[in-house]
Protein backbone atom coordinates (compact mmCIF):
# COMPACT_ATOMS: atom_id res chain seq x y z
CA UNK A 1 0.00 0.00 0.00
CA UNK A 2 1.35 3.43 -0.91
CA UNK A 3 -0.69 5.06 1.83
CA UNK A 4 -0.23 3.83 5.36
CA UNK A 5 -3.26 3.03 7.46
CA UNK A 6 -1.67 4.99 10.33
CA UNK A 7 -1.86 8.16 8.26
CA UNK A 8 -5.64 7.70 8.02
CA UNK A 9 -6.24 7.53 11.76
CA UNK A 10 -7.85 11.01 11.84
CA UNK A 11 -10.46 9.58 9.42
CA UNK A 12 -11.19 6.72 11.83
CA UNK A 13 -12.46 8.65 14.83
CA UNK A 14 -16.11 8.71 13.89
CA UNK A 15 -16.21 12.43 13.15
CA UNK A 16 -17.71 11.88 9.70
CA UNK A 17 -19.67 8.72 8.90
CA UNK A 18 -18.00 6.20 6.60
CA UNK A 19 -19.78 4.07 4.03
CA UNK A 20 -19.19 0.45 3.19
CA UNK A 21 -19.93 -1.14 -0.17
CA UNK A 22 -20.54 -4.87 -0.37
CA UNK A 23 -21.81 -7.32 -2.95
CA UNK A 24 -24.35 -10.08 -2.62
CA UNK A 25 -23.54 -13.47 -4.19
CA UNK A 26 -25.61 -12.55 -7.27
CA UNK A 27 -23.49 -9.41 -7.77
CA UNK A 28 -25.97 -6.85 -6.48
CA UNK A 29 -24.17 -3.93 -4.80
CA UNK A 30 -25.12 -2.59 -1.40
CA UNK A 31 -23.95 0.61 0.26
CA UNK A 32 -24.54 1.35 3.92
CA UNK A 33 -23.28 3.75 6.53
CA UNK A 34 -20.75 2.40 8.99
CA UNK A 35 -21.04 3.96 12.42
CA UNK A 36 -17.49 3.15 13.28
CA UNK A 37 -14.37 2.20 11.39
CA UNK A 38 -11.82 1.49 14.06
CA UNK A 39 -8.06 1.41 13.60
CA UNK A 40 -6.83 -1.96 14.90
CA UNK A 41 -3.24 -2.01 13.65
CA UNK A 42 -1.25 -1.10 10.55
CA UNK A 43 -3.08 -3.75 8.48
CA UNK A 44 -6.52 -4.09 10.03
CA UNK A 45 -9.64 -2.11 10.74
CA UNK A 46 -12.77 -3.18 12.56
CA UNK A 47 -16.31 -2.14 11.69
CA UNK A 48 -19.05 -2.06 14.27
CA UNK A 49 -21.66 -4.77 13.87
CA UNK A 50 -24.87 -3.42 15.34
CA UNK A 51 -27.68 -5.01 13.35
CA UNK A 52 -28.17 -8.06 11.18
CA UNK A 53 -27.97 -5.96 8.04
CA UNK A 54 -27.53 -6.56 4.33
CA UNK A 55 -23.89 -5.54 4.74
CA UNK A 56 -23.35 -8.31 7.24
CA UNK A 57 -25.26 -10.87 5.17
CA UNK A 58 -23.14 -9.93 2.16
CA UNK A 59 -19.71 -10.07 3.82
CA UNK A 60 -20.46 -13.42 5.40
CA UNK A 61 -21.18 -14.80 1.91
CA UNK A 62 -18.64 -12.75 -0.06
CA UNK A 63 -16.00 -11.31 2.28
CA UNK A 64 -14.79 -8.43 0.10
CA UNK A 65 -15.84 -4.84 0.66
CA UNK A 66 -14.82 -1.28 0.01
CA UNK A 67 -14.92 1.28 2.80
CA UNK A 68 -14.93 5.00 2.09
CA UNK A 69 -13.66 7.24 4.88
CA UNK A 70 -13.31 11.02 5.04
CA UNK A 71 -10.61 13.16 6.57
CA UNK A 72 -12.12 15.82 8.83
CA UNK A 73 -11.32 19.43 7.89
CA UNK A 74 -9.92 18.66 4.40
CA UNK A 75 -12.86 16.38 3.48
CA UNK A 76 -10.48 14.27 1.39
CA UNK A 77 -12.00 10.87 0.68
CA UNK A 78 -10.10 7.58 0.93
CA UNK A 79 -11.26 4.15 -0.21
CA UNK A 80 -10.08 1.00 1.49
CA UNK A 81 -10.31 -2.42 -0.14
CA UNK A 82 -10.92 -4.76 2.76
CA UNK A 83 -11.29 -8.48 3.37
CA UNK A 84 -13.54 -9.62 6.21
CA UNK A 85 -11.74 -11.97 8.61
CA UNK A 86 -13.75 -12.51 11.80
CA UNK A 87 -16.12 -11.05 14.36
CA UNK A 88 -15.09 -10.47 17.97
CA UNK A 89 -17.87 -10.32 20.55
CA UNK A 90 -15.80 -9.84 23.70
CA UNK A 91 -12.32 -8.80 24.73
CA UNK A 92 -10.31 -5.60 24.47
CA UNK A 93 -11.18 -4.64 20.87
CA UNK A 94 -14.88 -5.22 21.45
CA UNK A 95 -14.86 -3.26 24.72
CA UNK A 96 -12.96 -0.35 23.19
CA UNK A 97 -15.34 -0.14 20.23
CA UNK A 98 -18.36 -0.45 22.49
CA UNK A 99 -17.18 2.50 24.57
CA UNK A 100 -16.23 4.58 21.55
CA UNK A 101 -19.52 3.79 19.81
CA UNK A 102 -21.34 5.30 22.77
CA UNK A 103 -19.65 8.61 21.97
CA UNK A 104 -20.23 8.37 18.23
CA UNK A 105 -23.87 7.40 18.73
CA UNK A 106 -24.50 10.35 21.00
CA UNK A 107 -22.83 12.75 18.57
CA UNK A 108 -25.05 11.55 15.76
CA UNK A 109 -28.18 11.64 17.90
CA UNK A 110 -28.58 7.89 17.55
CA UNK A 111 -27.71 6.76 21.05
CA UNK A 112 -30.85 4.70 21.53
CA UNK A 113 -30.38 2.57 18.43
CA UNK A 114 -26.64 1.95 18.66
CA UNK A 115 -25.61 -1.15 20.52
CA UNK A 116 -22.55 -3.14 19.58
CA UNK A 117 -23.07 -6.82 18.82
CA UNK A 118 -19.59 -7.43 17.51
CA UNK A 119 -16.39 -5.99 16.10
CA UNK A 120 -15.98 -7.14 12.49
CA UNK A 121 -12.27 -7.32 11.75
CA UNK A 122 -11.07 -6.73 8.19
CA UNK A 123 -7.64 -6.87 6.62
CA UNK A 124 -6.91 -3.74 4.57
CA UNK A 125 -5.56 -4.72 1.17
CA UNK A 126 -5.35 -1.37 -0.56
CA UNK A 127 -5.91 2.32 0.13
CA UNK A 128 -6.84 4.82 -2.57
CA UNK A 129 -6.66 8.57 -2.13
CA UNK A 130 -9.73 9.72 -4.03
CA UNK A 131 -8.67 13.38 -3.91
CA UNK A 132 -4.91 13.51 -4.55
CA UNK A 133 -5.11 17.08 -5.82
CA UNK A 134 -6.33 18.36 -2.44
CA UNK A 135 -4.10 19.43 0.41
CA UNK A 136 -4.21 17.28 3.54
CA UNK A 137 -5.74 18.67 6.71
CA UNK A 138 -3.29 20.60 8.90
CA UNK A 139 -1.31 18.26 11.11
CA UNK A 140 -2.54 18.12 14.71
CA UNK A 141 -0.20 19.31 17.49
CA UNK A 142 2.77 17.00 17.90
CA UNK A 143 1.91 14.49 20.62
CA UNK A 144 5.56 13.52 21.06
CA UNK A 145 6.41 17.10 21.87
CA UNK A 146 3.53 17.21 24.35
CA UNK A 147 4.88 14.08 25.97
CA UNK A 148 8.38 15.50 26.16
CA UNK A 149 7.05 18.64 27.87
CA UNK A 150 5.10 16.47 30.29
CA UNK A 151 8.19 14.49 31.24
CA UNK A 152 10.18 17.70 31.62
CA UNK A 153 7.61 19.04 34.07
CA UNK A 154 7.34 15.76 35.93
CA UNK A 155 11.06 15.94 36.68
CA UNK A 156 12.71 13.67 39.18
CA UNK A 157 10.31 12.11 41.68
CA UNK A 158 12.03 10.35 44.54
CA UNK A 159 8.94 9.54 46.52
CA UNK A 160 5.36 8.60 45.80
CA UNK A 161 3.85 11.69 47.39
CA UNK A 162 5.74 13.93 45.00
CA UNK A 163 4.88 11.68 42.09
CA UNK A 164 1.19 11.80 42.96
CA UNK A 165 1.40 15.58 43.16
CA UNK A 166 3.23 16.05 39.90
CA UNK A 167 1.94 13.32 37.63
CA UNK A 168 -1.27 15.20 36.82
CA UNK A 169 0.10 18.73 36.98
CA UNK A 170 2.64 17.71 34.35
CA UNK A 171 -0.21 16.71 32.03
CA UNK A 172 -1.63 20.20 32.27
CA UNK A 173 1.67 21.60 31.06
CA UNK A 174 2.29 19.02 28.38
CA UNK A 175 -1.17 18.31 26.98
CA UNK A 176 -3.27 21.21 28.20
CA UNK A 177 -5.36 18.71 30.17
CA UNK A 178 -7.41 20.49 32.82
CA UNK A 179 -9.28 17.59 34.40
CA UNK A 180 -7.65 14.30 35.30
CA UNK A 181 -7.31 11.74 38.04
CA UNK A 182 -4.99 8.94 39.02
CA UNK A 183 -6.64 5.77 40.34
CA UNK A 184 -4.69 2.79 41.65
CA UNK A 185 -5.74 -0.84 41.78
CA UNK A 186 -6.50 -1.98 45.32
CA UNK A 187 -5.23 -5.09 47.09
CA UNK A 188 -8.19 -7.20 46.02
CA UNK A 189 -7.76 -6.38 42.35
CA UNK A 190 -11.49 -5.75 42.18
CA UNK A 191 -11.57 -1.98 42.49
CA UNK A 192 -9.51 1.17 42.04
CA UNK A 193 -9.12 4.05 44.45
CA UNK A 194 -8.39 7.65 43.56
CA UNK A 195 -4.99 8.80 44.75
CA UNK A 196 -4.83 12.24 43.12
CA UNK A 197 -6.93 14.49 40.93
CA UNK A 198 -6.56 17.69 38.93
CA UNK A 199 -9.01 20.46 38.20
CA UNK A 200 -12.08 19.49 40.22
CA UNK A 201 -13.83 21.42 42.96
CA UNK A 202 -13.53 18.38 45.28
CA UNK A 203 -10.42 16.26 45.08
CA UNK A 204 -12.27 12.95 45.32
CA UNK A 205 -9.19 11.38 46.88
CA UNK A 206 -10.21 7.94 48.15
CA UNK A 207 -13.12 7.60 45.71
CA UNK A 208 -13.41 4.06 44.41
CA UNK A 209 -14.36 2.55 41.05
CA UNK A 210 -15.30 -1.08 40.54
CA UNK A 211 -13.25 -3.00 37.99
CA UNK A 212 -15.06 -3.20 34.66
CA UNK A 213 -17.47 -0.38 35.41
CA UNK A 214 -17.43 2.92 33.58
CA UNK A 215 -14.59 4.05 31.36
CA UNK A 216 -12.00 3.79 34.12
CA UNK A 217 -13.12 0.32 35.13
CA UNK A 218 -13.19 -0.94 31.52
CA UNK A 219 -9.68 0.39 30.87
CA UNK A 220 -8.49 -1.39 34.01
CA UNK A 221 -10.25 -4.69 33.42
CA UNK A 222 -9.14 -4.96 29.80
CA UNK A 223 -5.78 -3.20 30.37
CA UNK A 224 -6.43 -1.09 27.28
CA UNK A 225 -6.64 2.62 26.61
CA UNK A 226 -10.21 3.75 25.91
CA UNK A 227 -10.93 7.08 24.29
CA UNK A 228 -14.36 8.62 23.67
CA UNK A 229 -14.27 11.68 21.49
CA UNK A 230 -17.75 13.01 21.94
CA UNK A 231 -20.19 13.64 24.72
CA UNK A 232 -22.07 10.44 25.36
CA UNK A 233 -25.49 10.02 26.83
CA UNK A 234 -24.67 6.36 27.47
CA UNK A 235 -24.54 6.19 31.24
CA UNK A 236 -22.51 3.01 31.04
CA UNK A 237 -19.49 5.21 30.50
CA UNK A 238 -20.18 7.94 32.99
CA UNK A 239 -17.30 7.53 35.36
CA UNK A 240 -19.15 9.28 38.17
CA UNK A 241 -21.80 6.62 38.50
CA UNK A 242 -19.58 3.73 39.38
CA UNK A 243 -18.46 2.84 42.84
CA UNK A 244 -17.02 -0.37 44.21
CA UNK A 245 -19.87 -1.03 46.61
CA UNK A 246 -22.96 1.19 46.35
CA UNK A 247 -24.22 0.08 49.79
CA UNK A 248 -21.19 1.29 51.70
CA UNK A 249 -20.23 4.86 52.51
CA UNK A 250 -18.46 6.41 49.61
CA UNK A 251 -16.51 9.36 48.37
CA UNK A 252 -17.88 10.58 45.04
CA UNK A 253 -15.56 10.58 42.03
CA UNK A 254 -14.92 14.21 41.24
CA UNK A 255 -15.31 13.88 37.45
CA UNK A 256 -17.20 16.22 35.11
CA UNK A 257 -20.93 15.57 34.85
CA UNK A 258 -20.95 16.19 31.12
CA UNK A 259 -17.57 15.46 29.52
CA UNK A 260 -17.27 15.78 25.74
CA UNK A 261 -14.00 13.87 25.50
CA UNK A 262 -12.69 11.19 27.81
CA UNK A 263 -9.65 8.96 27.89
CA UNK A 264 -8.64 6.24 30.33
CA UNK A 265 -5.16 4.75 30.04
CA UNK A 266 -3.99 1.73 32.03
CA UNK A 267 -0.86 2.10 34.14
CA UNK A 268 0.88 -1.17 33.41
CA UNK A 269 4.30 -2.37 34.44
CA UNK A 270 5.08 -5.51 32.49
CA UNK A 271 2.00 -7.66 32.93
CA UNK A 272 1.10 -5.95 36.18
CA UNK A 273 -1.73 -3.42 36.28
CA UNK A 274 -0.97 -0.62 38.73
CA UNK A 275 -3.92 1.66 38.04
CA UNK A 276 -5.54 3.97 35.52
CA UNK A 277 -4.86 7.51 34.38
CA UNK A 278 -8.11 9.23 33.42
CA UNK A 279 -8.46 12.59 31.71
CA UNK A 280 -11.43 14.44 30.29
CA UNK A 281 -12.38 17.66 28.58
CA UNK A 282 -15.40 19.80 27.93
CA UNK A 283 -14.31 20.01 24.26
CA UNK A 284 -15.23 17.46 21.59
CA UNK A 285 -12.37 15.43 20.08
CA UNK A 286 -9.87 16.81 22.57
CA UNK A 287 -7.71 13.68 22.51
CA UNK A 288 -6.28 12.48 19.20
CA UNK A 289 -5.04 9.01 18.29
CA UNK A 290 -1.51 10.36 18.74
CA UNK A 291 -2.42 11.73 22.20
CA UNK A 292 -3.65 8.27 23.09
CA UNK A 293 -0.30 6.80 21.99
CA UNK A 294 1.61 9.37 24.03
CA UNK A 295 -0.54 8.91 27.12
CA UNK A 296 -0.07 5.14 26.94
CA UNK A 297 3.70 5.75 27.06
CA UNK A 298 3.21 8.16 29.96
CA UNK A 299 1.05 5.60 31.75
CA UNK A 300 3.74 2.96 31.44
CA UNK A 301 6.32 5.40 32.75
CA UNK A 302 4.14 6.31 35.75
CA UNK A 303 3.51 2.64 36.49
CA UNK A 304 7.22 1.86 36.45
CA UNK A 305 7.91 4.80 38.75
CA UNK A 306 5.18 3.78 41.17
CA UNK A 307 6.48 0.22 41.35
CA UNK A 308 10.05 1.39 41.72
CA UNK A 309 9.32 3.96 44.44
CA UNK A 310 7.06 1.61 46.37
CA UNK A 311 9.89 -0.95 46.48
CA UNK A 312 12.47 1.40 47.98
CA UNK A 313 13.48 0.39 51.52
CA UNK A 314 12.38 2.44 54.52
CA UNK A 315 14.91 4.75 56.17
CA UNK A 316 16.82 2.77 58.77
CA UNK A 317 17.25 5.38 61.49
CA UNK A 318 14.17 6.38 63.43
CA UNK A 319 13.48 10.10 63.26
CA UNK A 320 13.66 11.99 66.53
CA UNK A 321 10.26 12.66 68.03
CA UNK A 322 9.64 16.36 68.43
CA UNK A 323 8.05 17.53 71.65
CA UNK A 324 4.33 17.87 71.12
CA UNK A 325 1.92 20.03 73.04
CA UNK A 326 -0.93 17.99 74.49
CA UNK A 327 -3.98 18.33 72.28
CA UNK A 328 -6.69 20.48 73.78
CA UNK A 329 -10.34 21.28 73.13
CA UNK A 330 -13.38 19.08 72.89
CA UNK A 331 -12.51 15.49 71.98
CA UNK A 332 -13.21 14.25 68.46
CA UNK A 333 -15.43 11.18 68.42
CA UNK A 334 -13.72 8.59 66.20
CA UNK A 335 -15.89 5.58 65.41
CA UNK A 336 -14.66 2.45 63.65
CA UNK A 337 -16.64 -0.34 61.99
CA UNK A 338 -14.62 -3.49 61.63
CA UNK A 339 -16.70 -5.13 58.89
CA UNK A 340 -15.51 -2.65 56.26
CA UNK A 341 -12.84 -0.84 58.28
CA UNK A 342 -14.73 2.41 57.90
CA UNK A 343 -13.86 5.35 60.13
CA UNK A 344 -16.21 8.21 61.01
CA UNK A 345 -15.13 11.38 62.82
CA UNK A 346 -17.91 13.21 64.67
CA UNK A 347 -20.30 11.11 62.57
CA UNK A 348 -18.82 12.23 59.24
CA UNK A 349 -17.47 9.50 56.99
CA UNK A 350 -13.72 9.73 56.60
CA UNK A 351 -12.26 6.57 55.02
CA UNK A 352 -12.65 2.80 54.87
CA UNK A 353 -10.80 -0.29 53.76
CA UNK A 354 -7.07 -0.63 54.28
CA UNK A 355 -6.59 3.09 54.91
CA UNK A 356 -9.35 3.04 57.56
CA UNK A 357 -7.77 0.06 59.23
CA UNK A 358 -4.35 1.74 59.27
CA UNK A 359 -5.77 4.88 60.86
CA UNK A 360 -7.64 2.92 63.51
CA UNK A 361 -4.49 0.94 64.36
CA UNK A 362 -2.37 4.09 64.64
CA UNK A 363 -4.89 5.90 66.82
CA UNK A 364 -5.22 2.91 69.17
CA UNK A 365 -1.47 2.51 69.38
CA UNK A 366 -1.13 6.17 70.25
CA UNK A 367 -3.92 5.93 72.87
CA UNK A 368 -2.27 2.92 74.47
CA UNK A 369 1.39 3.94 74.45
CA UNK A 370 1.52 7.61 73.51
CA UNK A 371 3.63 6.75 70.47
CA UNK A 372 3.52 9.18 67.61
CA UNK A 373 6.29 7.88 65.32
CA UNK A 374 5.66 4.91 63.10
CA UNK A 375 7.28 3.17 60.19
CA UNK A 376 5.93 1.23 57.23
CA UNK A 377 7.83 -1.92 58.18
CA UNK A 378 5.96 -2.37 61.45
CA UNK A 379 2.64 -1.77 59.73
CA UNK A 380 3.44 -4.48 57.19
CA UNK A 381 4.04 -6.91 60.08
CA UNK A 382 0.96 -5.86 62.04
CA UNK A 383 -1.59 -8.70 62.00
CA UNK A 384 -4.44 -6.26 62.61
CA UNK A 385 -4.03 -4.77 59.11
CA UNK A 386 -5.63 -6.48 56.09
CA UNK A 387 -2.51 -6.26 53.93
CA UNK A 388 -1.56 -8.97 51.45
CA UNK A 389 1.92 -10.48 51.57
CA UNK A 390 2.93 -8.85 48.31
CA UNK A 391 1.95 -5.69 46.46
CA UNK A 392 0.35 -4.16 49.51
CA UNK A 393 0.13 -0.56 48.20
CA UNK A 394 0.89 0.54 51.77
CA UNK A 395 2.74 3.69 50.75
CA UNK A 396 -0.02 4.86 48.42
CA UNK A 397 -2.63 4.01 51.06
CA UNK A 398 -0.77 6.22 53.52
CA UNK A 399 -0.66 9.05 50.95
CA UNK A 400 -4.38 8.61 50.41
CA UNK A 401 -5.02 8.61 54.15
CA UNK A 402 -2.89 11.70 54.73
CA UNK A 403 -4.70 13.57 51.96
CA UNK A 404 -8.11 12.52 53.10
CA UNK A 405 -7.28 13.66 56.65
CA UNK A 406 -5.98 16.99 55.37
CA UNK A 407 -9.24 17.54 53.51
CA UNK A 408 -11.78 16.24 55.98
CA UNK A 409 -10.19 16.16 59.40
CA UNK A 410 -7.10 18.38 59.66
CA UNK A 411 -7.06 17.91 63.45
CA UNK A 412 -5.49 14.52 62.75
CA UNK A 413 -2.46 14.56 60.46
CA UNK A 414 0.20 12.19 59.20
CA UNK A 415 3.52 13.97 58.65
CA UNK A 416 6.26 12.26 56.69
CA UNK A 417 9.50 12.06 58.66
CA UNK A 418 11.56 9.97 56.25
CA UNK A 419 11.22 7.27 53.65
CA UNK A 420 8.81 4.78 55.16
CA UNK A 421 8.46 6.83 58.34
CA UNK A 422 5.77 9.20 59.51
CA UNK A 423 4.41 10.91 62.60
CA UNK A 424 0.88 11.15 63.90
CA UNK A 425 -0.03 14.76 64.79
CA UNK A 426 -3.14 15.46 66.84
CA UNK A 427 -4.61 18.92 67.40
CA UNK A 428 -7.55 17.65 69.46
CA UNK A 429 -7.98 14.83 71.97
CA UNK A 430 -9.73 11.74 70.64
CA UNK A 431 -12.50 9.52 71.91
CA UNK A 432 -12.21 6.12 70.21
CA UNK A 433 -15.20 3.82 69.79
CA UNK A 434 -15.38 0.57 67.90
CA UNK A 435 -18.91 0.17 66.54
CA UNK B 1 -41.93 -1.62 -15.08
CA UNK B 2 -39.95 0.34 -12.54
CA UNK B 3 -41.01 1.53 -9.11
CA UNK B 4 -43.16 4.64 -8.89
CA UNK B 5 -41.59 6.85 -6.24
CA UNK B 6 -44.04 8.42 -3.84
CA UNK B 7 -44.30 12.22 -3.63
CA UNK B 8 -42.63 12.05 -0.19
CA UNK B 9 -39.76 9.97 -1.51
CA UNK B 10 -39.40 12.35 -4.45
CA UNK B 11 -39.32 15.36 -2.16
CA UNK B 12 -36.77 13.63 0.04
CA UNK B 13 -34.55 12.78 -2.93
CA UNK B 14 -34.62 16.37 -4.10
CA UNK B 15 -33.74 17.73 -0.67
CA UNK B 16 -30.46 18.12 1.18
CA UNK B 17 -28.60 14.84 0.93
CA UNK B 18 -25.36 12.99 1.35
CA UNK B 19 -25.25 10.52 -1.54
CA UNK B 20 -23.14 7.57 -2.56
CA UNK B 21 -23.36 5.27 -5.56
CA UNK B 22 -22.22 1.66 -5.46
CA UNK B 23 -21.53 -0.97 -8.10
CA UNK B 24 -19.71 -4.27 -8.42
CA UNK B 25 -16.73 -4.71 -10.73
CA UNK B 26 -16.23 -7.63 -13.07
CA UNK B 27 -13.72 -9.01 -10.57
CA UNK B 28 -16.47 -9.13 -7.93
CA UNK B 29 -15.13 -6.20 -5.87
CA UNK B 30 -17.78 -3.78 -4.73
CA UNK B 31 -16.94 -0.11 -5.17
CA UNK B 32 -18.43 3.17 -4.06
CA UNK B 33 -18.23 6.84 -4.97
CA UNK B 34 -19.80 9.94 -3.50
CA UNK B 35 -22.49 11.34 -5.77
CA UNK B 36 -22.92 15.07 -6.09
CA UNK B 37 -26.34 15.68 -7.46
CA UNK B 38 -29.65 14.03 -8.10
CA UNK B 39 -32.60 14.79 -10.35
CA UNK B 40 -35.86 12.82 -10.20
CA UNK B 41 -37.73 12.48 -13.49
CA UNK B 42 -41.16 14.05 -13.71
CA UNK B 43 -42.83 10.65 -14.00
CA UNK B 44 -41.11 9.63 -10.70
CA UNK B 45 -39.97 6.36 -12.26
CA UNK B 46 -36.32 7.21 -12.93
CA UNK B 47 -33.53 9.31 -11.49
CA UNK B 48 -30.38 10.89 -12.82
CA UNK B 49 -27.48 10.81 -10.42
CA UNK B 50 -24.37 12.91 -10.95
CA UNK B 51 -20.82 12.03 -10.09
CA UNK B 52 -17.30 13.05 -10.93
CA UNK B 53 -15.69 10.98 -13.69
CA UNK B 54 -12.26 11.13 -12.06
CA UNK B 55 -13.45 10.35 -8.53
CA UNK B 56 -15.83 7.60 -9.64
CA UNK B 57 -13.74 5.81 -12.23
CA UNK B 58 -14.16 2.32 -10.75
CA UNK B 59 -17.90 2.74 -10.26
CA UNK B 60 -18.35 4.02 -13.80
CA UNK B 61 -16.27 1.20 -15.30
CA UNK B 62 -18.29 -1.33 -13.33
CA UNK B 63 -21.57 0.17 -14.50
CA UNK B 64 -20.32 0.34 -18.09
CA UNK B 65 -19.53 -3.37 -17.76
CA UNK B 66 -23.12 -4.08 -16.78
CA UNK B 67 -23.10 -3.92 -13.01
CA UNK B 68 -26.27 -3.23 -11.11
CA UNK B 69 -26.35 0.16 -9.37
CA UNK B 70 -27.25 1.22 -5.88
CA UNK B 71 -27.76 4.73 -4.59
CA UNK B 72 -27.82 5.57 -0.89
CA UNK B 73 -29.13 9.01 -0.02
CA UNK B 74 -29.18 10.30 3.54
CA UNK B 75 -30.31 13.53 5.14
CA UNK B 76 -27.44 14.53 7.47
CA UNK B 77 -29.66 16.33 9.96
CA UNK B 78 -32.07 13.45 10.51
CA UNK B 79 -30.19 10.37 9.24
CA UNK B 80 -33.30 9.48 7.25
CA UNK B 81 -31.90 7.31 4.47
CA UNK B 82 -33.18 5.63 1.33
CA UNK B 83 -31.39 3.03 -0.78
CA UNK B 84 -32.51 2.54 -4.37
CA UNK B 85 -31.28 -0.27 -6.58
CA UNK B 86 -31.60 -1.04 -10.26
CA UNK B 87 -30.28 -3.81 -12.48
CA UNK B 88 -28.55 -1.29 -14.73
CA UNK B 89 -27.79 2.36 -15.26
CA UNK B 90 -27.10 4.26 -18.46
CA UNK B 91 -24.91 7.27 -19.05
CA UNK B 92 -26.76 10.28 -20.41
CA UNK B 93 -25.53 13.65 -21.58
CA UNK B 94 -24.74 16.22 -18.92
CA UNK B 95 -26.89 19.30 -19.29
CA UNK B 96 -26.64 22.79 -17.85
CA UNK B 97 -29.49 21.82 -15.55
CA UNK B 98 -27.38 18.95 -14.25
CA UNK B 99 -24.49 21.31 -13.50
CA UNK B 100 -26.87 23.61 -11.66
CA UNK B 101 -28.41 20.71 -9.75
CA UNK B 102 -24.98 19.47 -8.69
CA UNK B 103 -23.85 22.89 -7.49
CA UNK B 104 -27.11 23.27 -5.57
CA UNK B 105 -26.83 19.81 -3.96
CA UNK B 106 -23.22 20.30 -2.89
CA UNK B 107 -23.93 23.76 -1.45
CA UNK B 108 -26.97 22.51 0.49
CA UNK B 109 -25.02 19.53 1.81
CA UNK B 110 -22.19 21.77 3.00
CA UNK B 111 -24.53 24.30 4.59
CA UNK B 112 -26.34 21.55 6.48
CA UNK B 113 -23.10 20.07 7.78
CA UNK B 114 -22.08 23.52 9.02
CA UNK B 115 -25.32 23.82 10.99
CA UNK B 116 -24.57 20.41 12.51
CA UNK B 117 -21.32 21.65 13.98
CA UNK B 118 -18.83 20.57 11.36
CA UNK B 119 -16.09 23.03 10.52
CA UNK B 120 -17.15 26.50 9.40
CA UNK B 121 -16.30 27.09 5.77
CA UNK B 122 -17.11 23.52 4.88
CA UNK B 123 -19.31 24.62 1.97
CA UNK B 124 -16.31 26.18 0.27
CA UNK B 125 -14.18 23.11 1.02
CA UNK B 126 -16.82 20.82 -0.43
CA UNK B 127 -17.04 22.88 -3.61
CA UNK B 128 -13.34 22.14 -4.03
CA UNK B 129 -13.70 18.45 -3.23
CA UNK B 130 -16.73 17.97 -5.48
CA UNK B 131 -16.19 20.21 -8.53
CA UNK B 132 -18.66 20.12 -11.39
CA UNK B 133 -16.09 20.18 -14.18
CA UNK B 134 -16.07 16.47 -15.00
CA UNK B 135 -19.61 15.44 -14.19
CA UNK B 136 -21.08 12.24 -15.47
CA UNK B 137 -24.84 11.67 -15.45
CA UNK B 138 -26.25 8.20 -14.83
CA UNK B 139 -29.92 7.48 -15.31
CA UNK B 140 -31.60 4.49 -13.75
CA UNK B 141 -35.11 3.31 -12.98
CA UNK B 142 -35.17 1.77 -9.48
CA UNK B 143 -36.39 -1.80 -9.14
CA UNK B 144 -36.50 -1.64 -5.38
CA UNK B 145 -36.47 1.02 -2.67
CA UNK B 146 -35.34 0.40 0.91
CA UNK B 147 -35.65 2.39 4.09
CA UNK B 148 -32.01 2.53 5.16
CA UNK B 149 -32.36 4.82 8.19
CA UNK B 150 -29.93 3.48 10.80
CA UNK B 151 -31.64 1.25 13.31
CA UNK B 152 -33.17 -2.18 13.57
CA UNK B 153 -35.58 -1.48 10.69
CA UNK B 154 -32.85 -0.56 8.24
CA UNK B 155 -33.28 -2.61 5.08
CA UNK B 156 -37.08 -2.60 5.09
CA UNK B 157 -38.43 -2.73 1.53
CA UNK B 158 -40.61 0.28 0.76
CA UNK B 159 -41.41 -0.55 -2.85
CA UNK B 160 -40.36 -3.00 -5.49
CA UNK B 161 -41.33 -4.01 -8.99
Amino acid sequence: MNISLESLRPCLDGAIPAVVATASPDGTPNVAYASQVHYVDSEHVALSFQFFSKTRENVLAHPYAQVQVIEPKSFRHFRLKVHYLRTETSGPLFEYMKAQLAGIAARSGMAKVFALRGADVYRVLDIENVDPRLLPAPAPPDALLKLRRTFAHLGACDDLTRLADRALAALAHGFGIRHALLALLDETGGALYTLASLGYSASGVGAEVALGEGLIGVAAREAIPVRINYHTGDYTYHAALYVADPASPRIPLPVLADPHSQIAVPLTHGEYLVGVLYAESEENAFFSHADEDALVVYGRHLAALIVQLAALPDDAEPALAAPAPAPSGAPLAVRYFAHDHSVFVDNDYLIKGVAGSILWTLLNEHAASGRRDFCNRELRRDPRLPLPDFGDNLETRLILLARRLAERCPQIALEKTGRGRFRLELARPLQLNAG
Amino acid sequence: MSVLLTPDQTAFLQGTLSMNVGAVGRDGWPCVCRAQGLVVARDRRSLTVLLSASRGRAVLESLDAGSAITLVASRPATHATLQLKAARAARVGVSAAHHAASARCVAAFGAELETLGYAAGLSATLAGVLPTDDLVALRFAPDIVFDQTPGPDAGRVLAHT
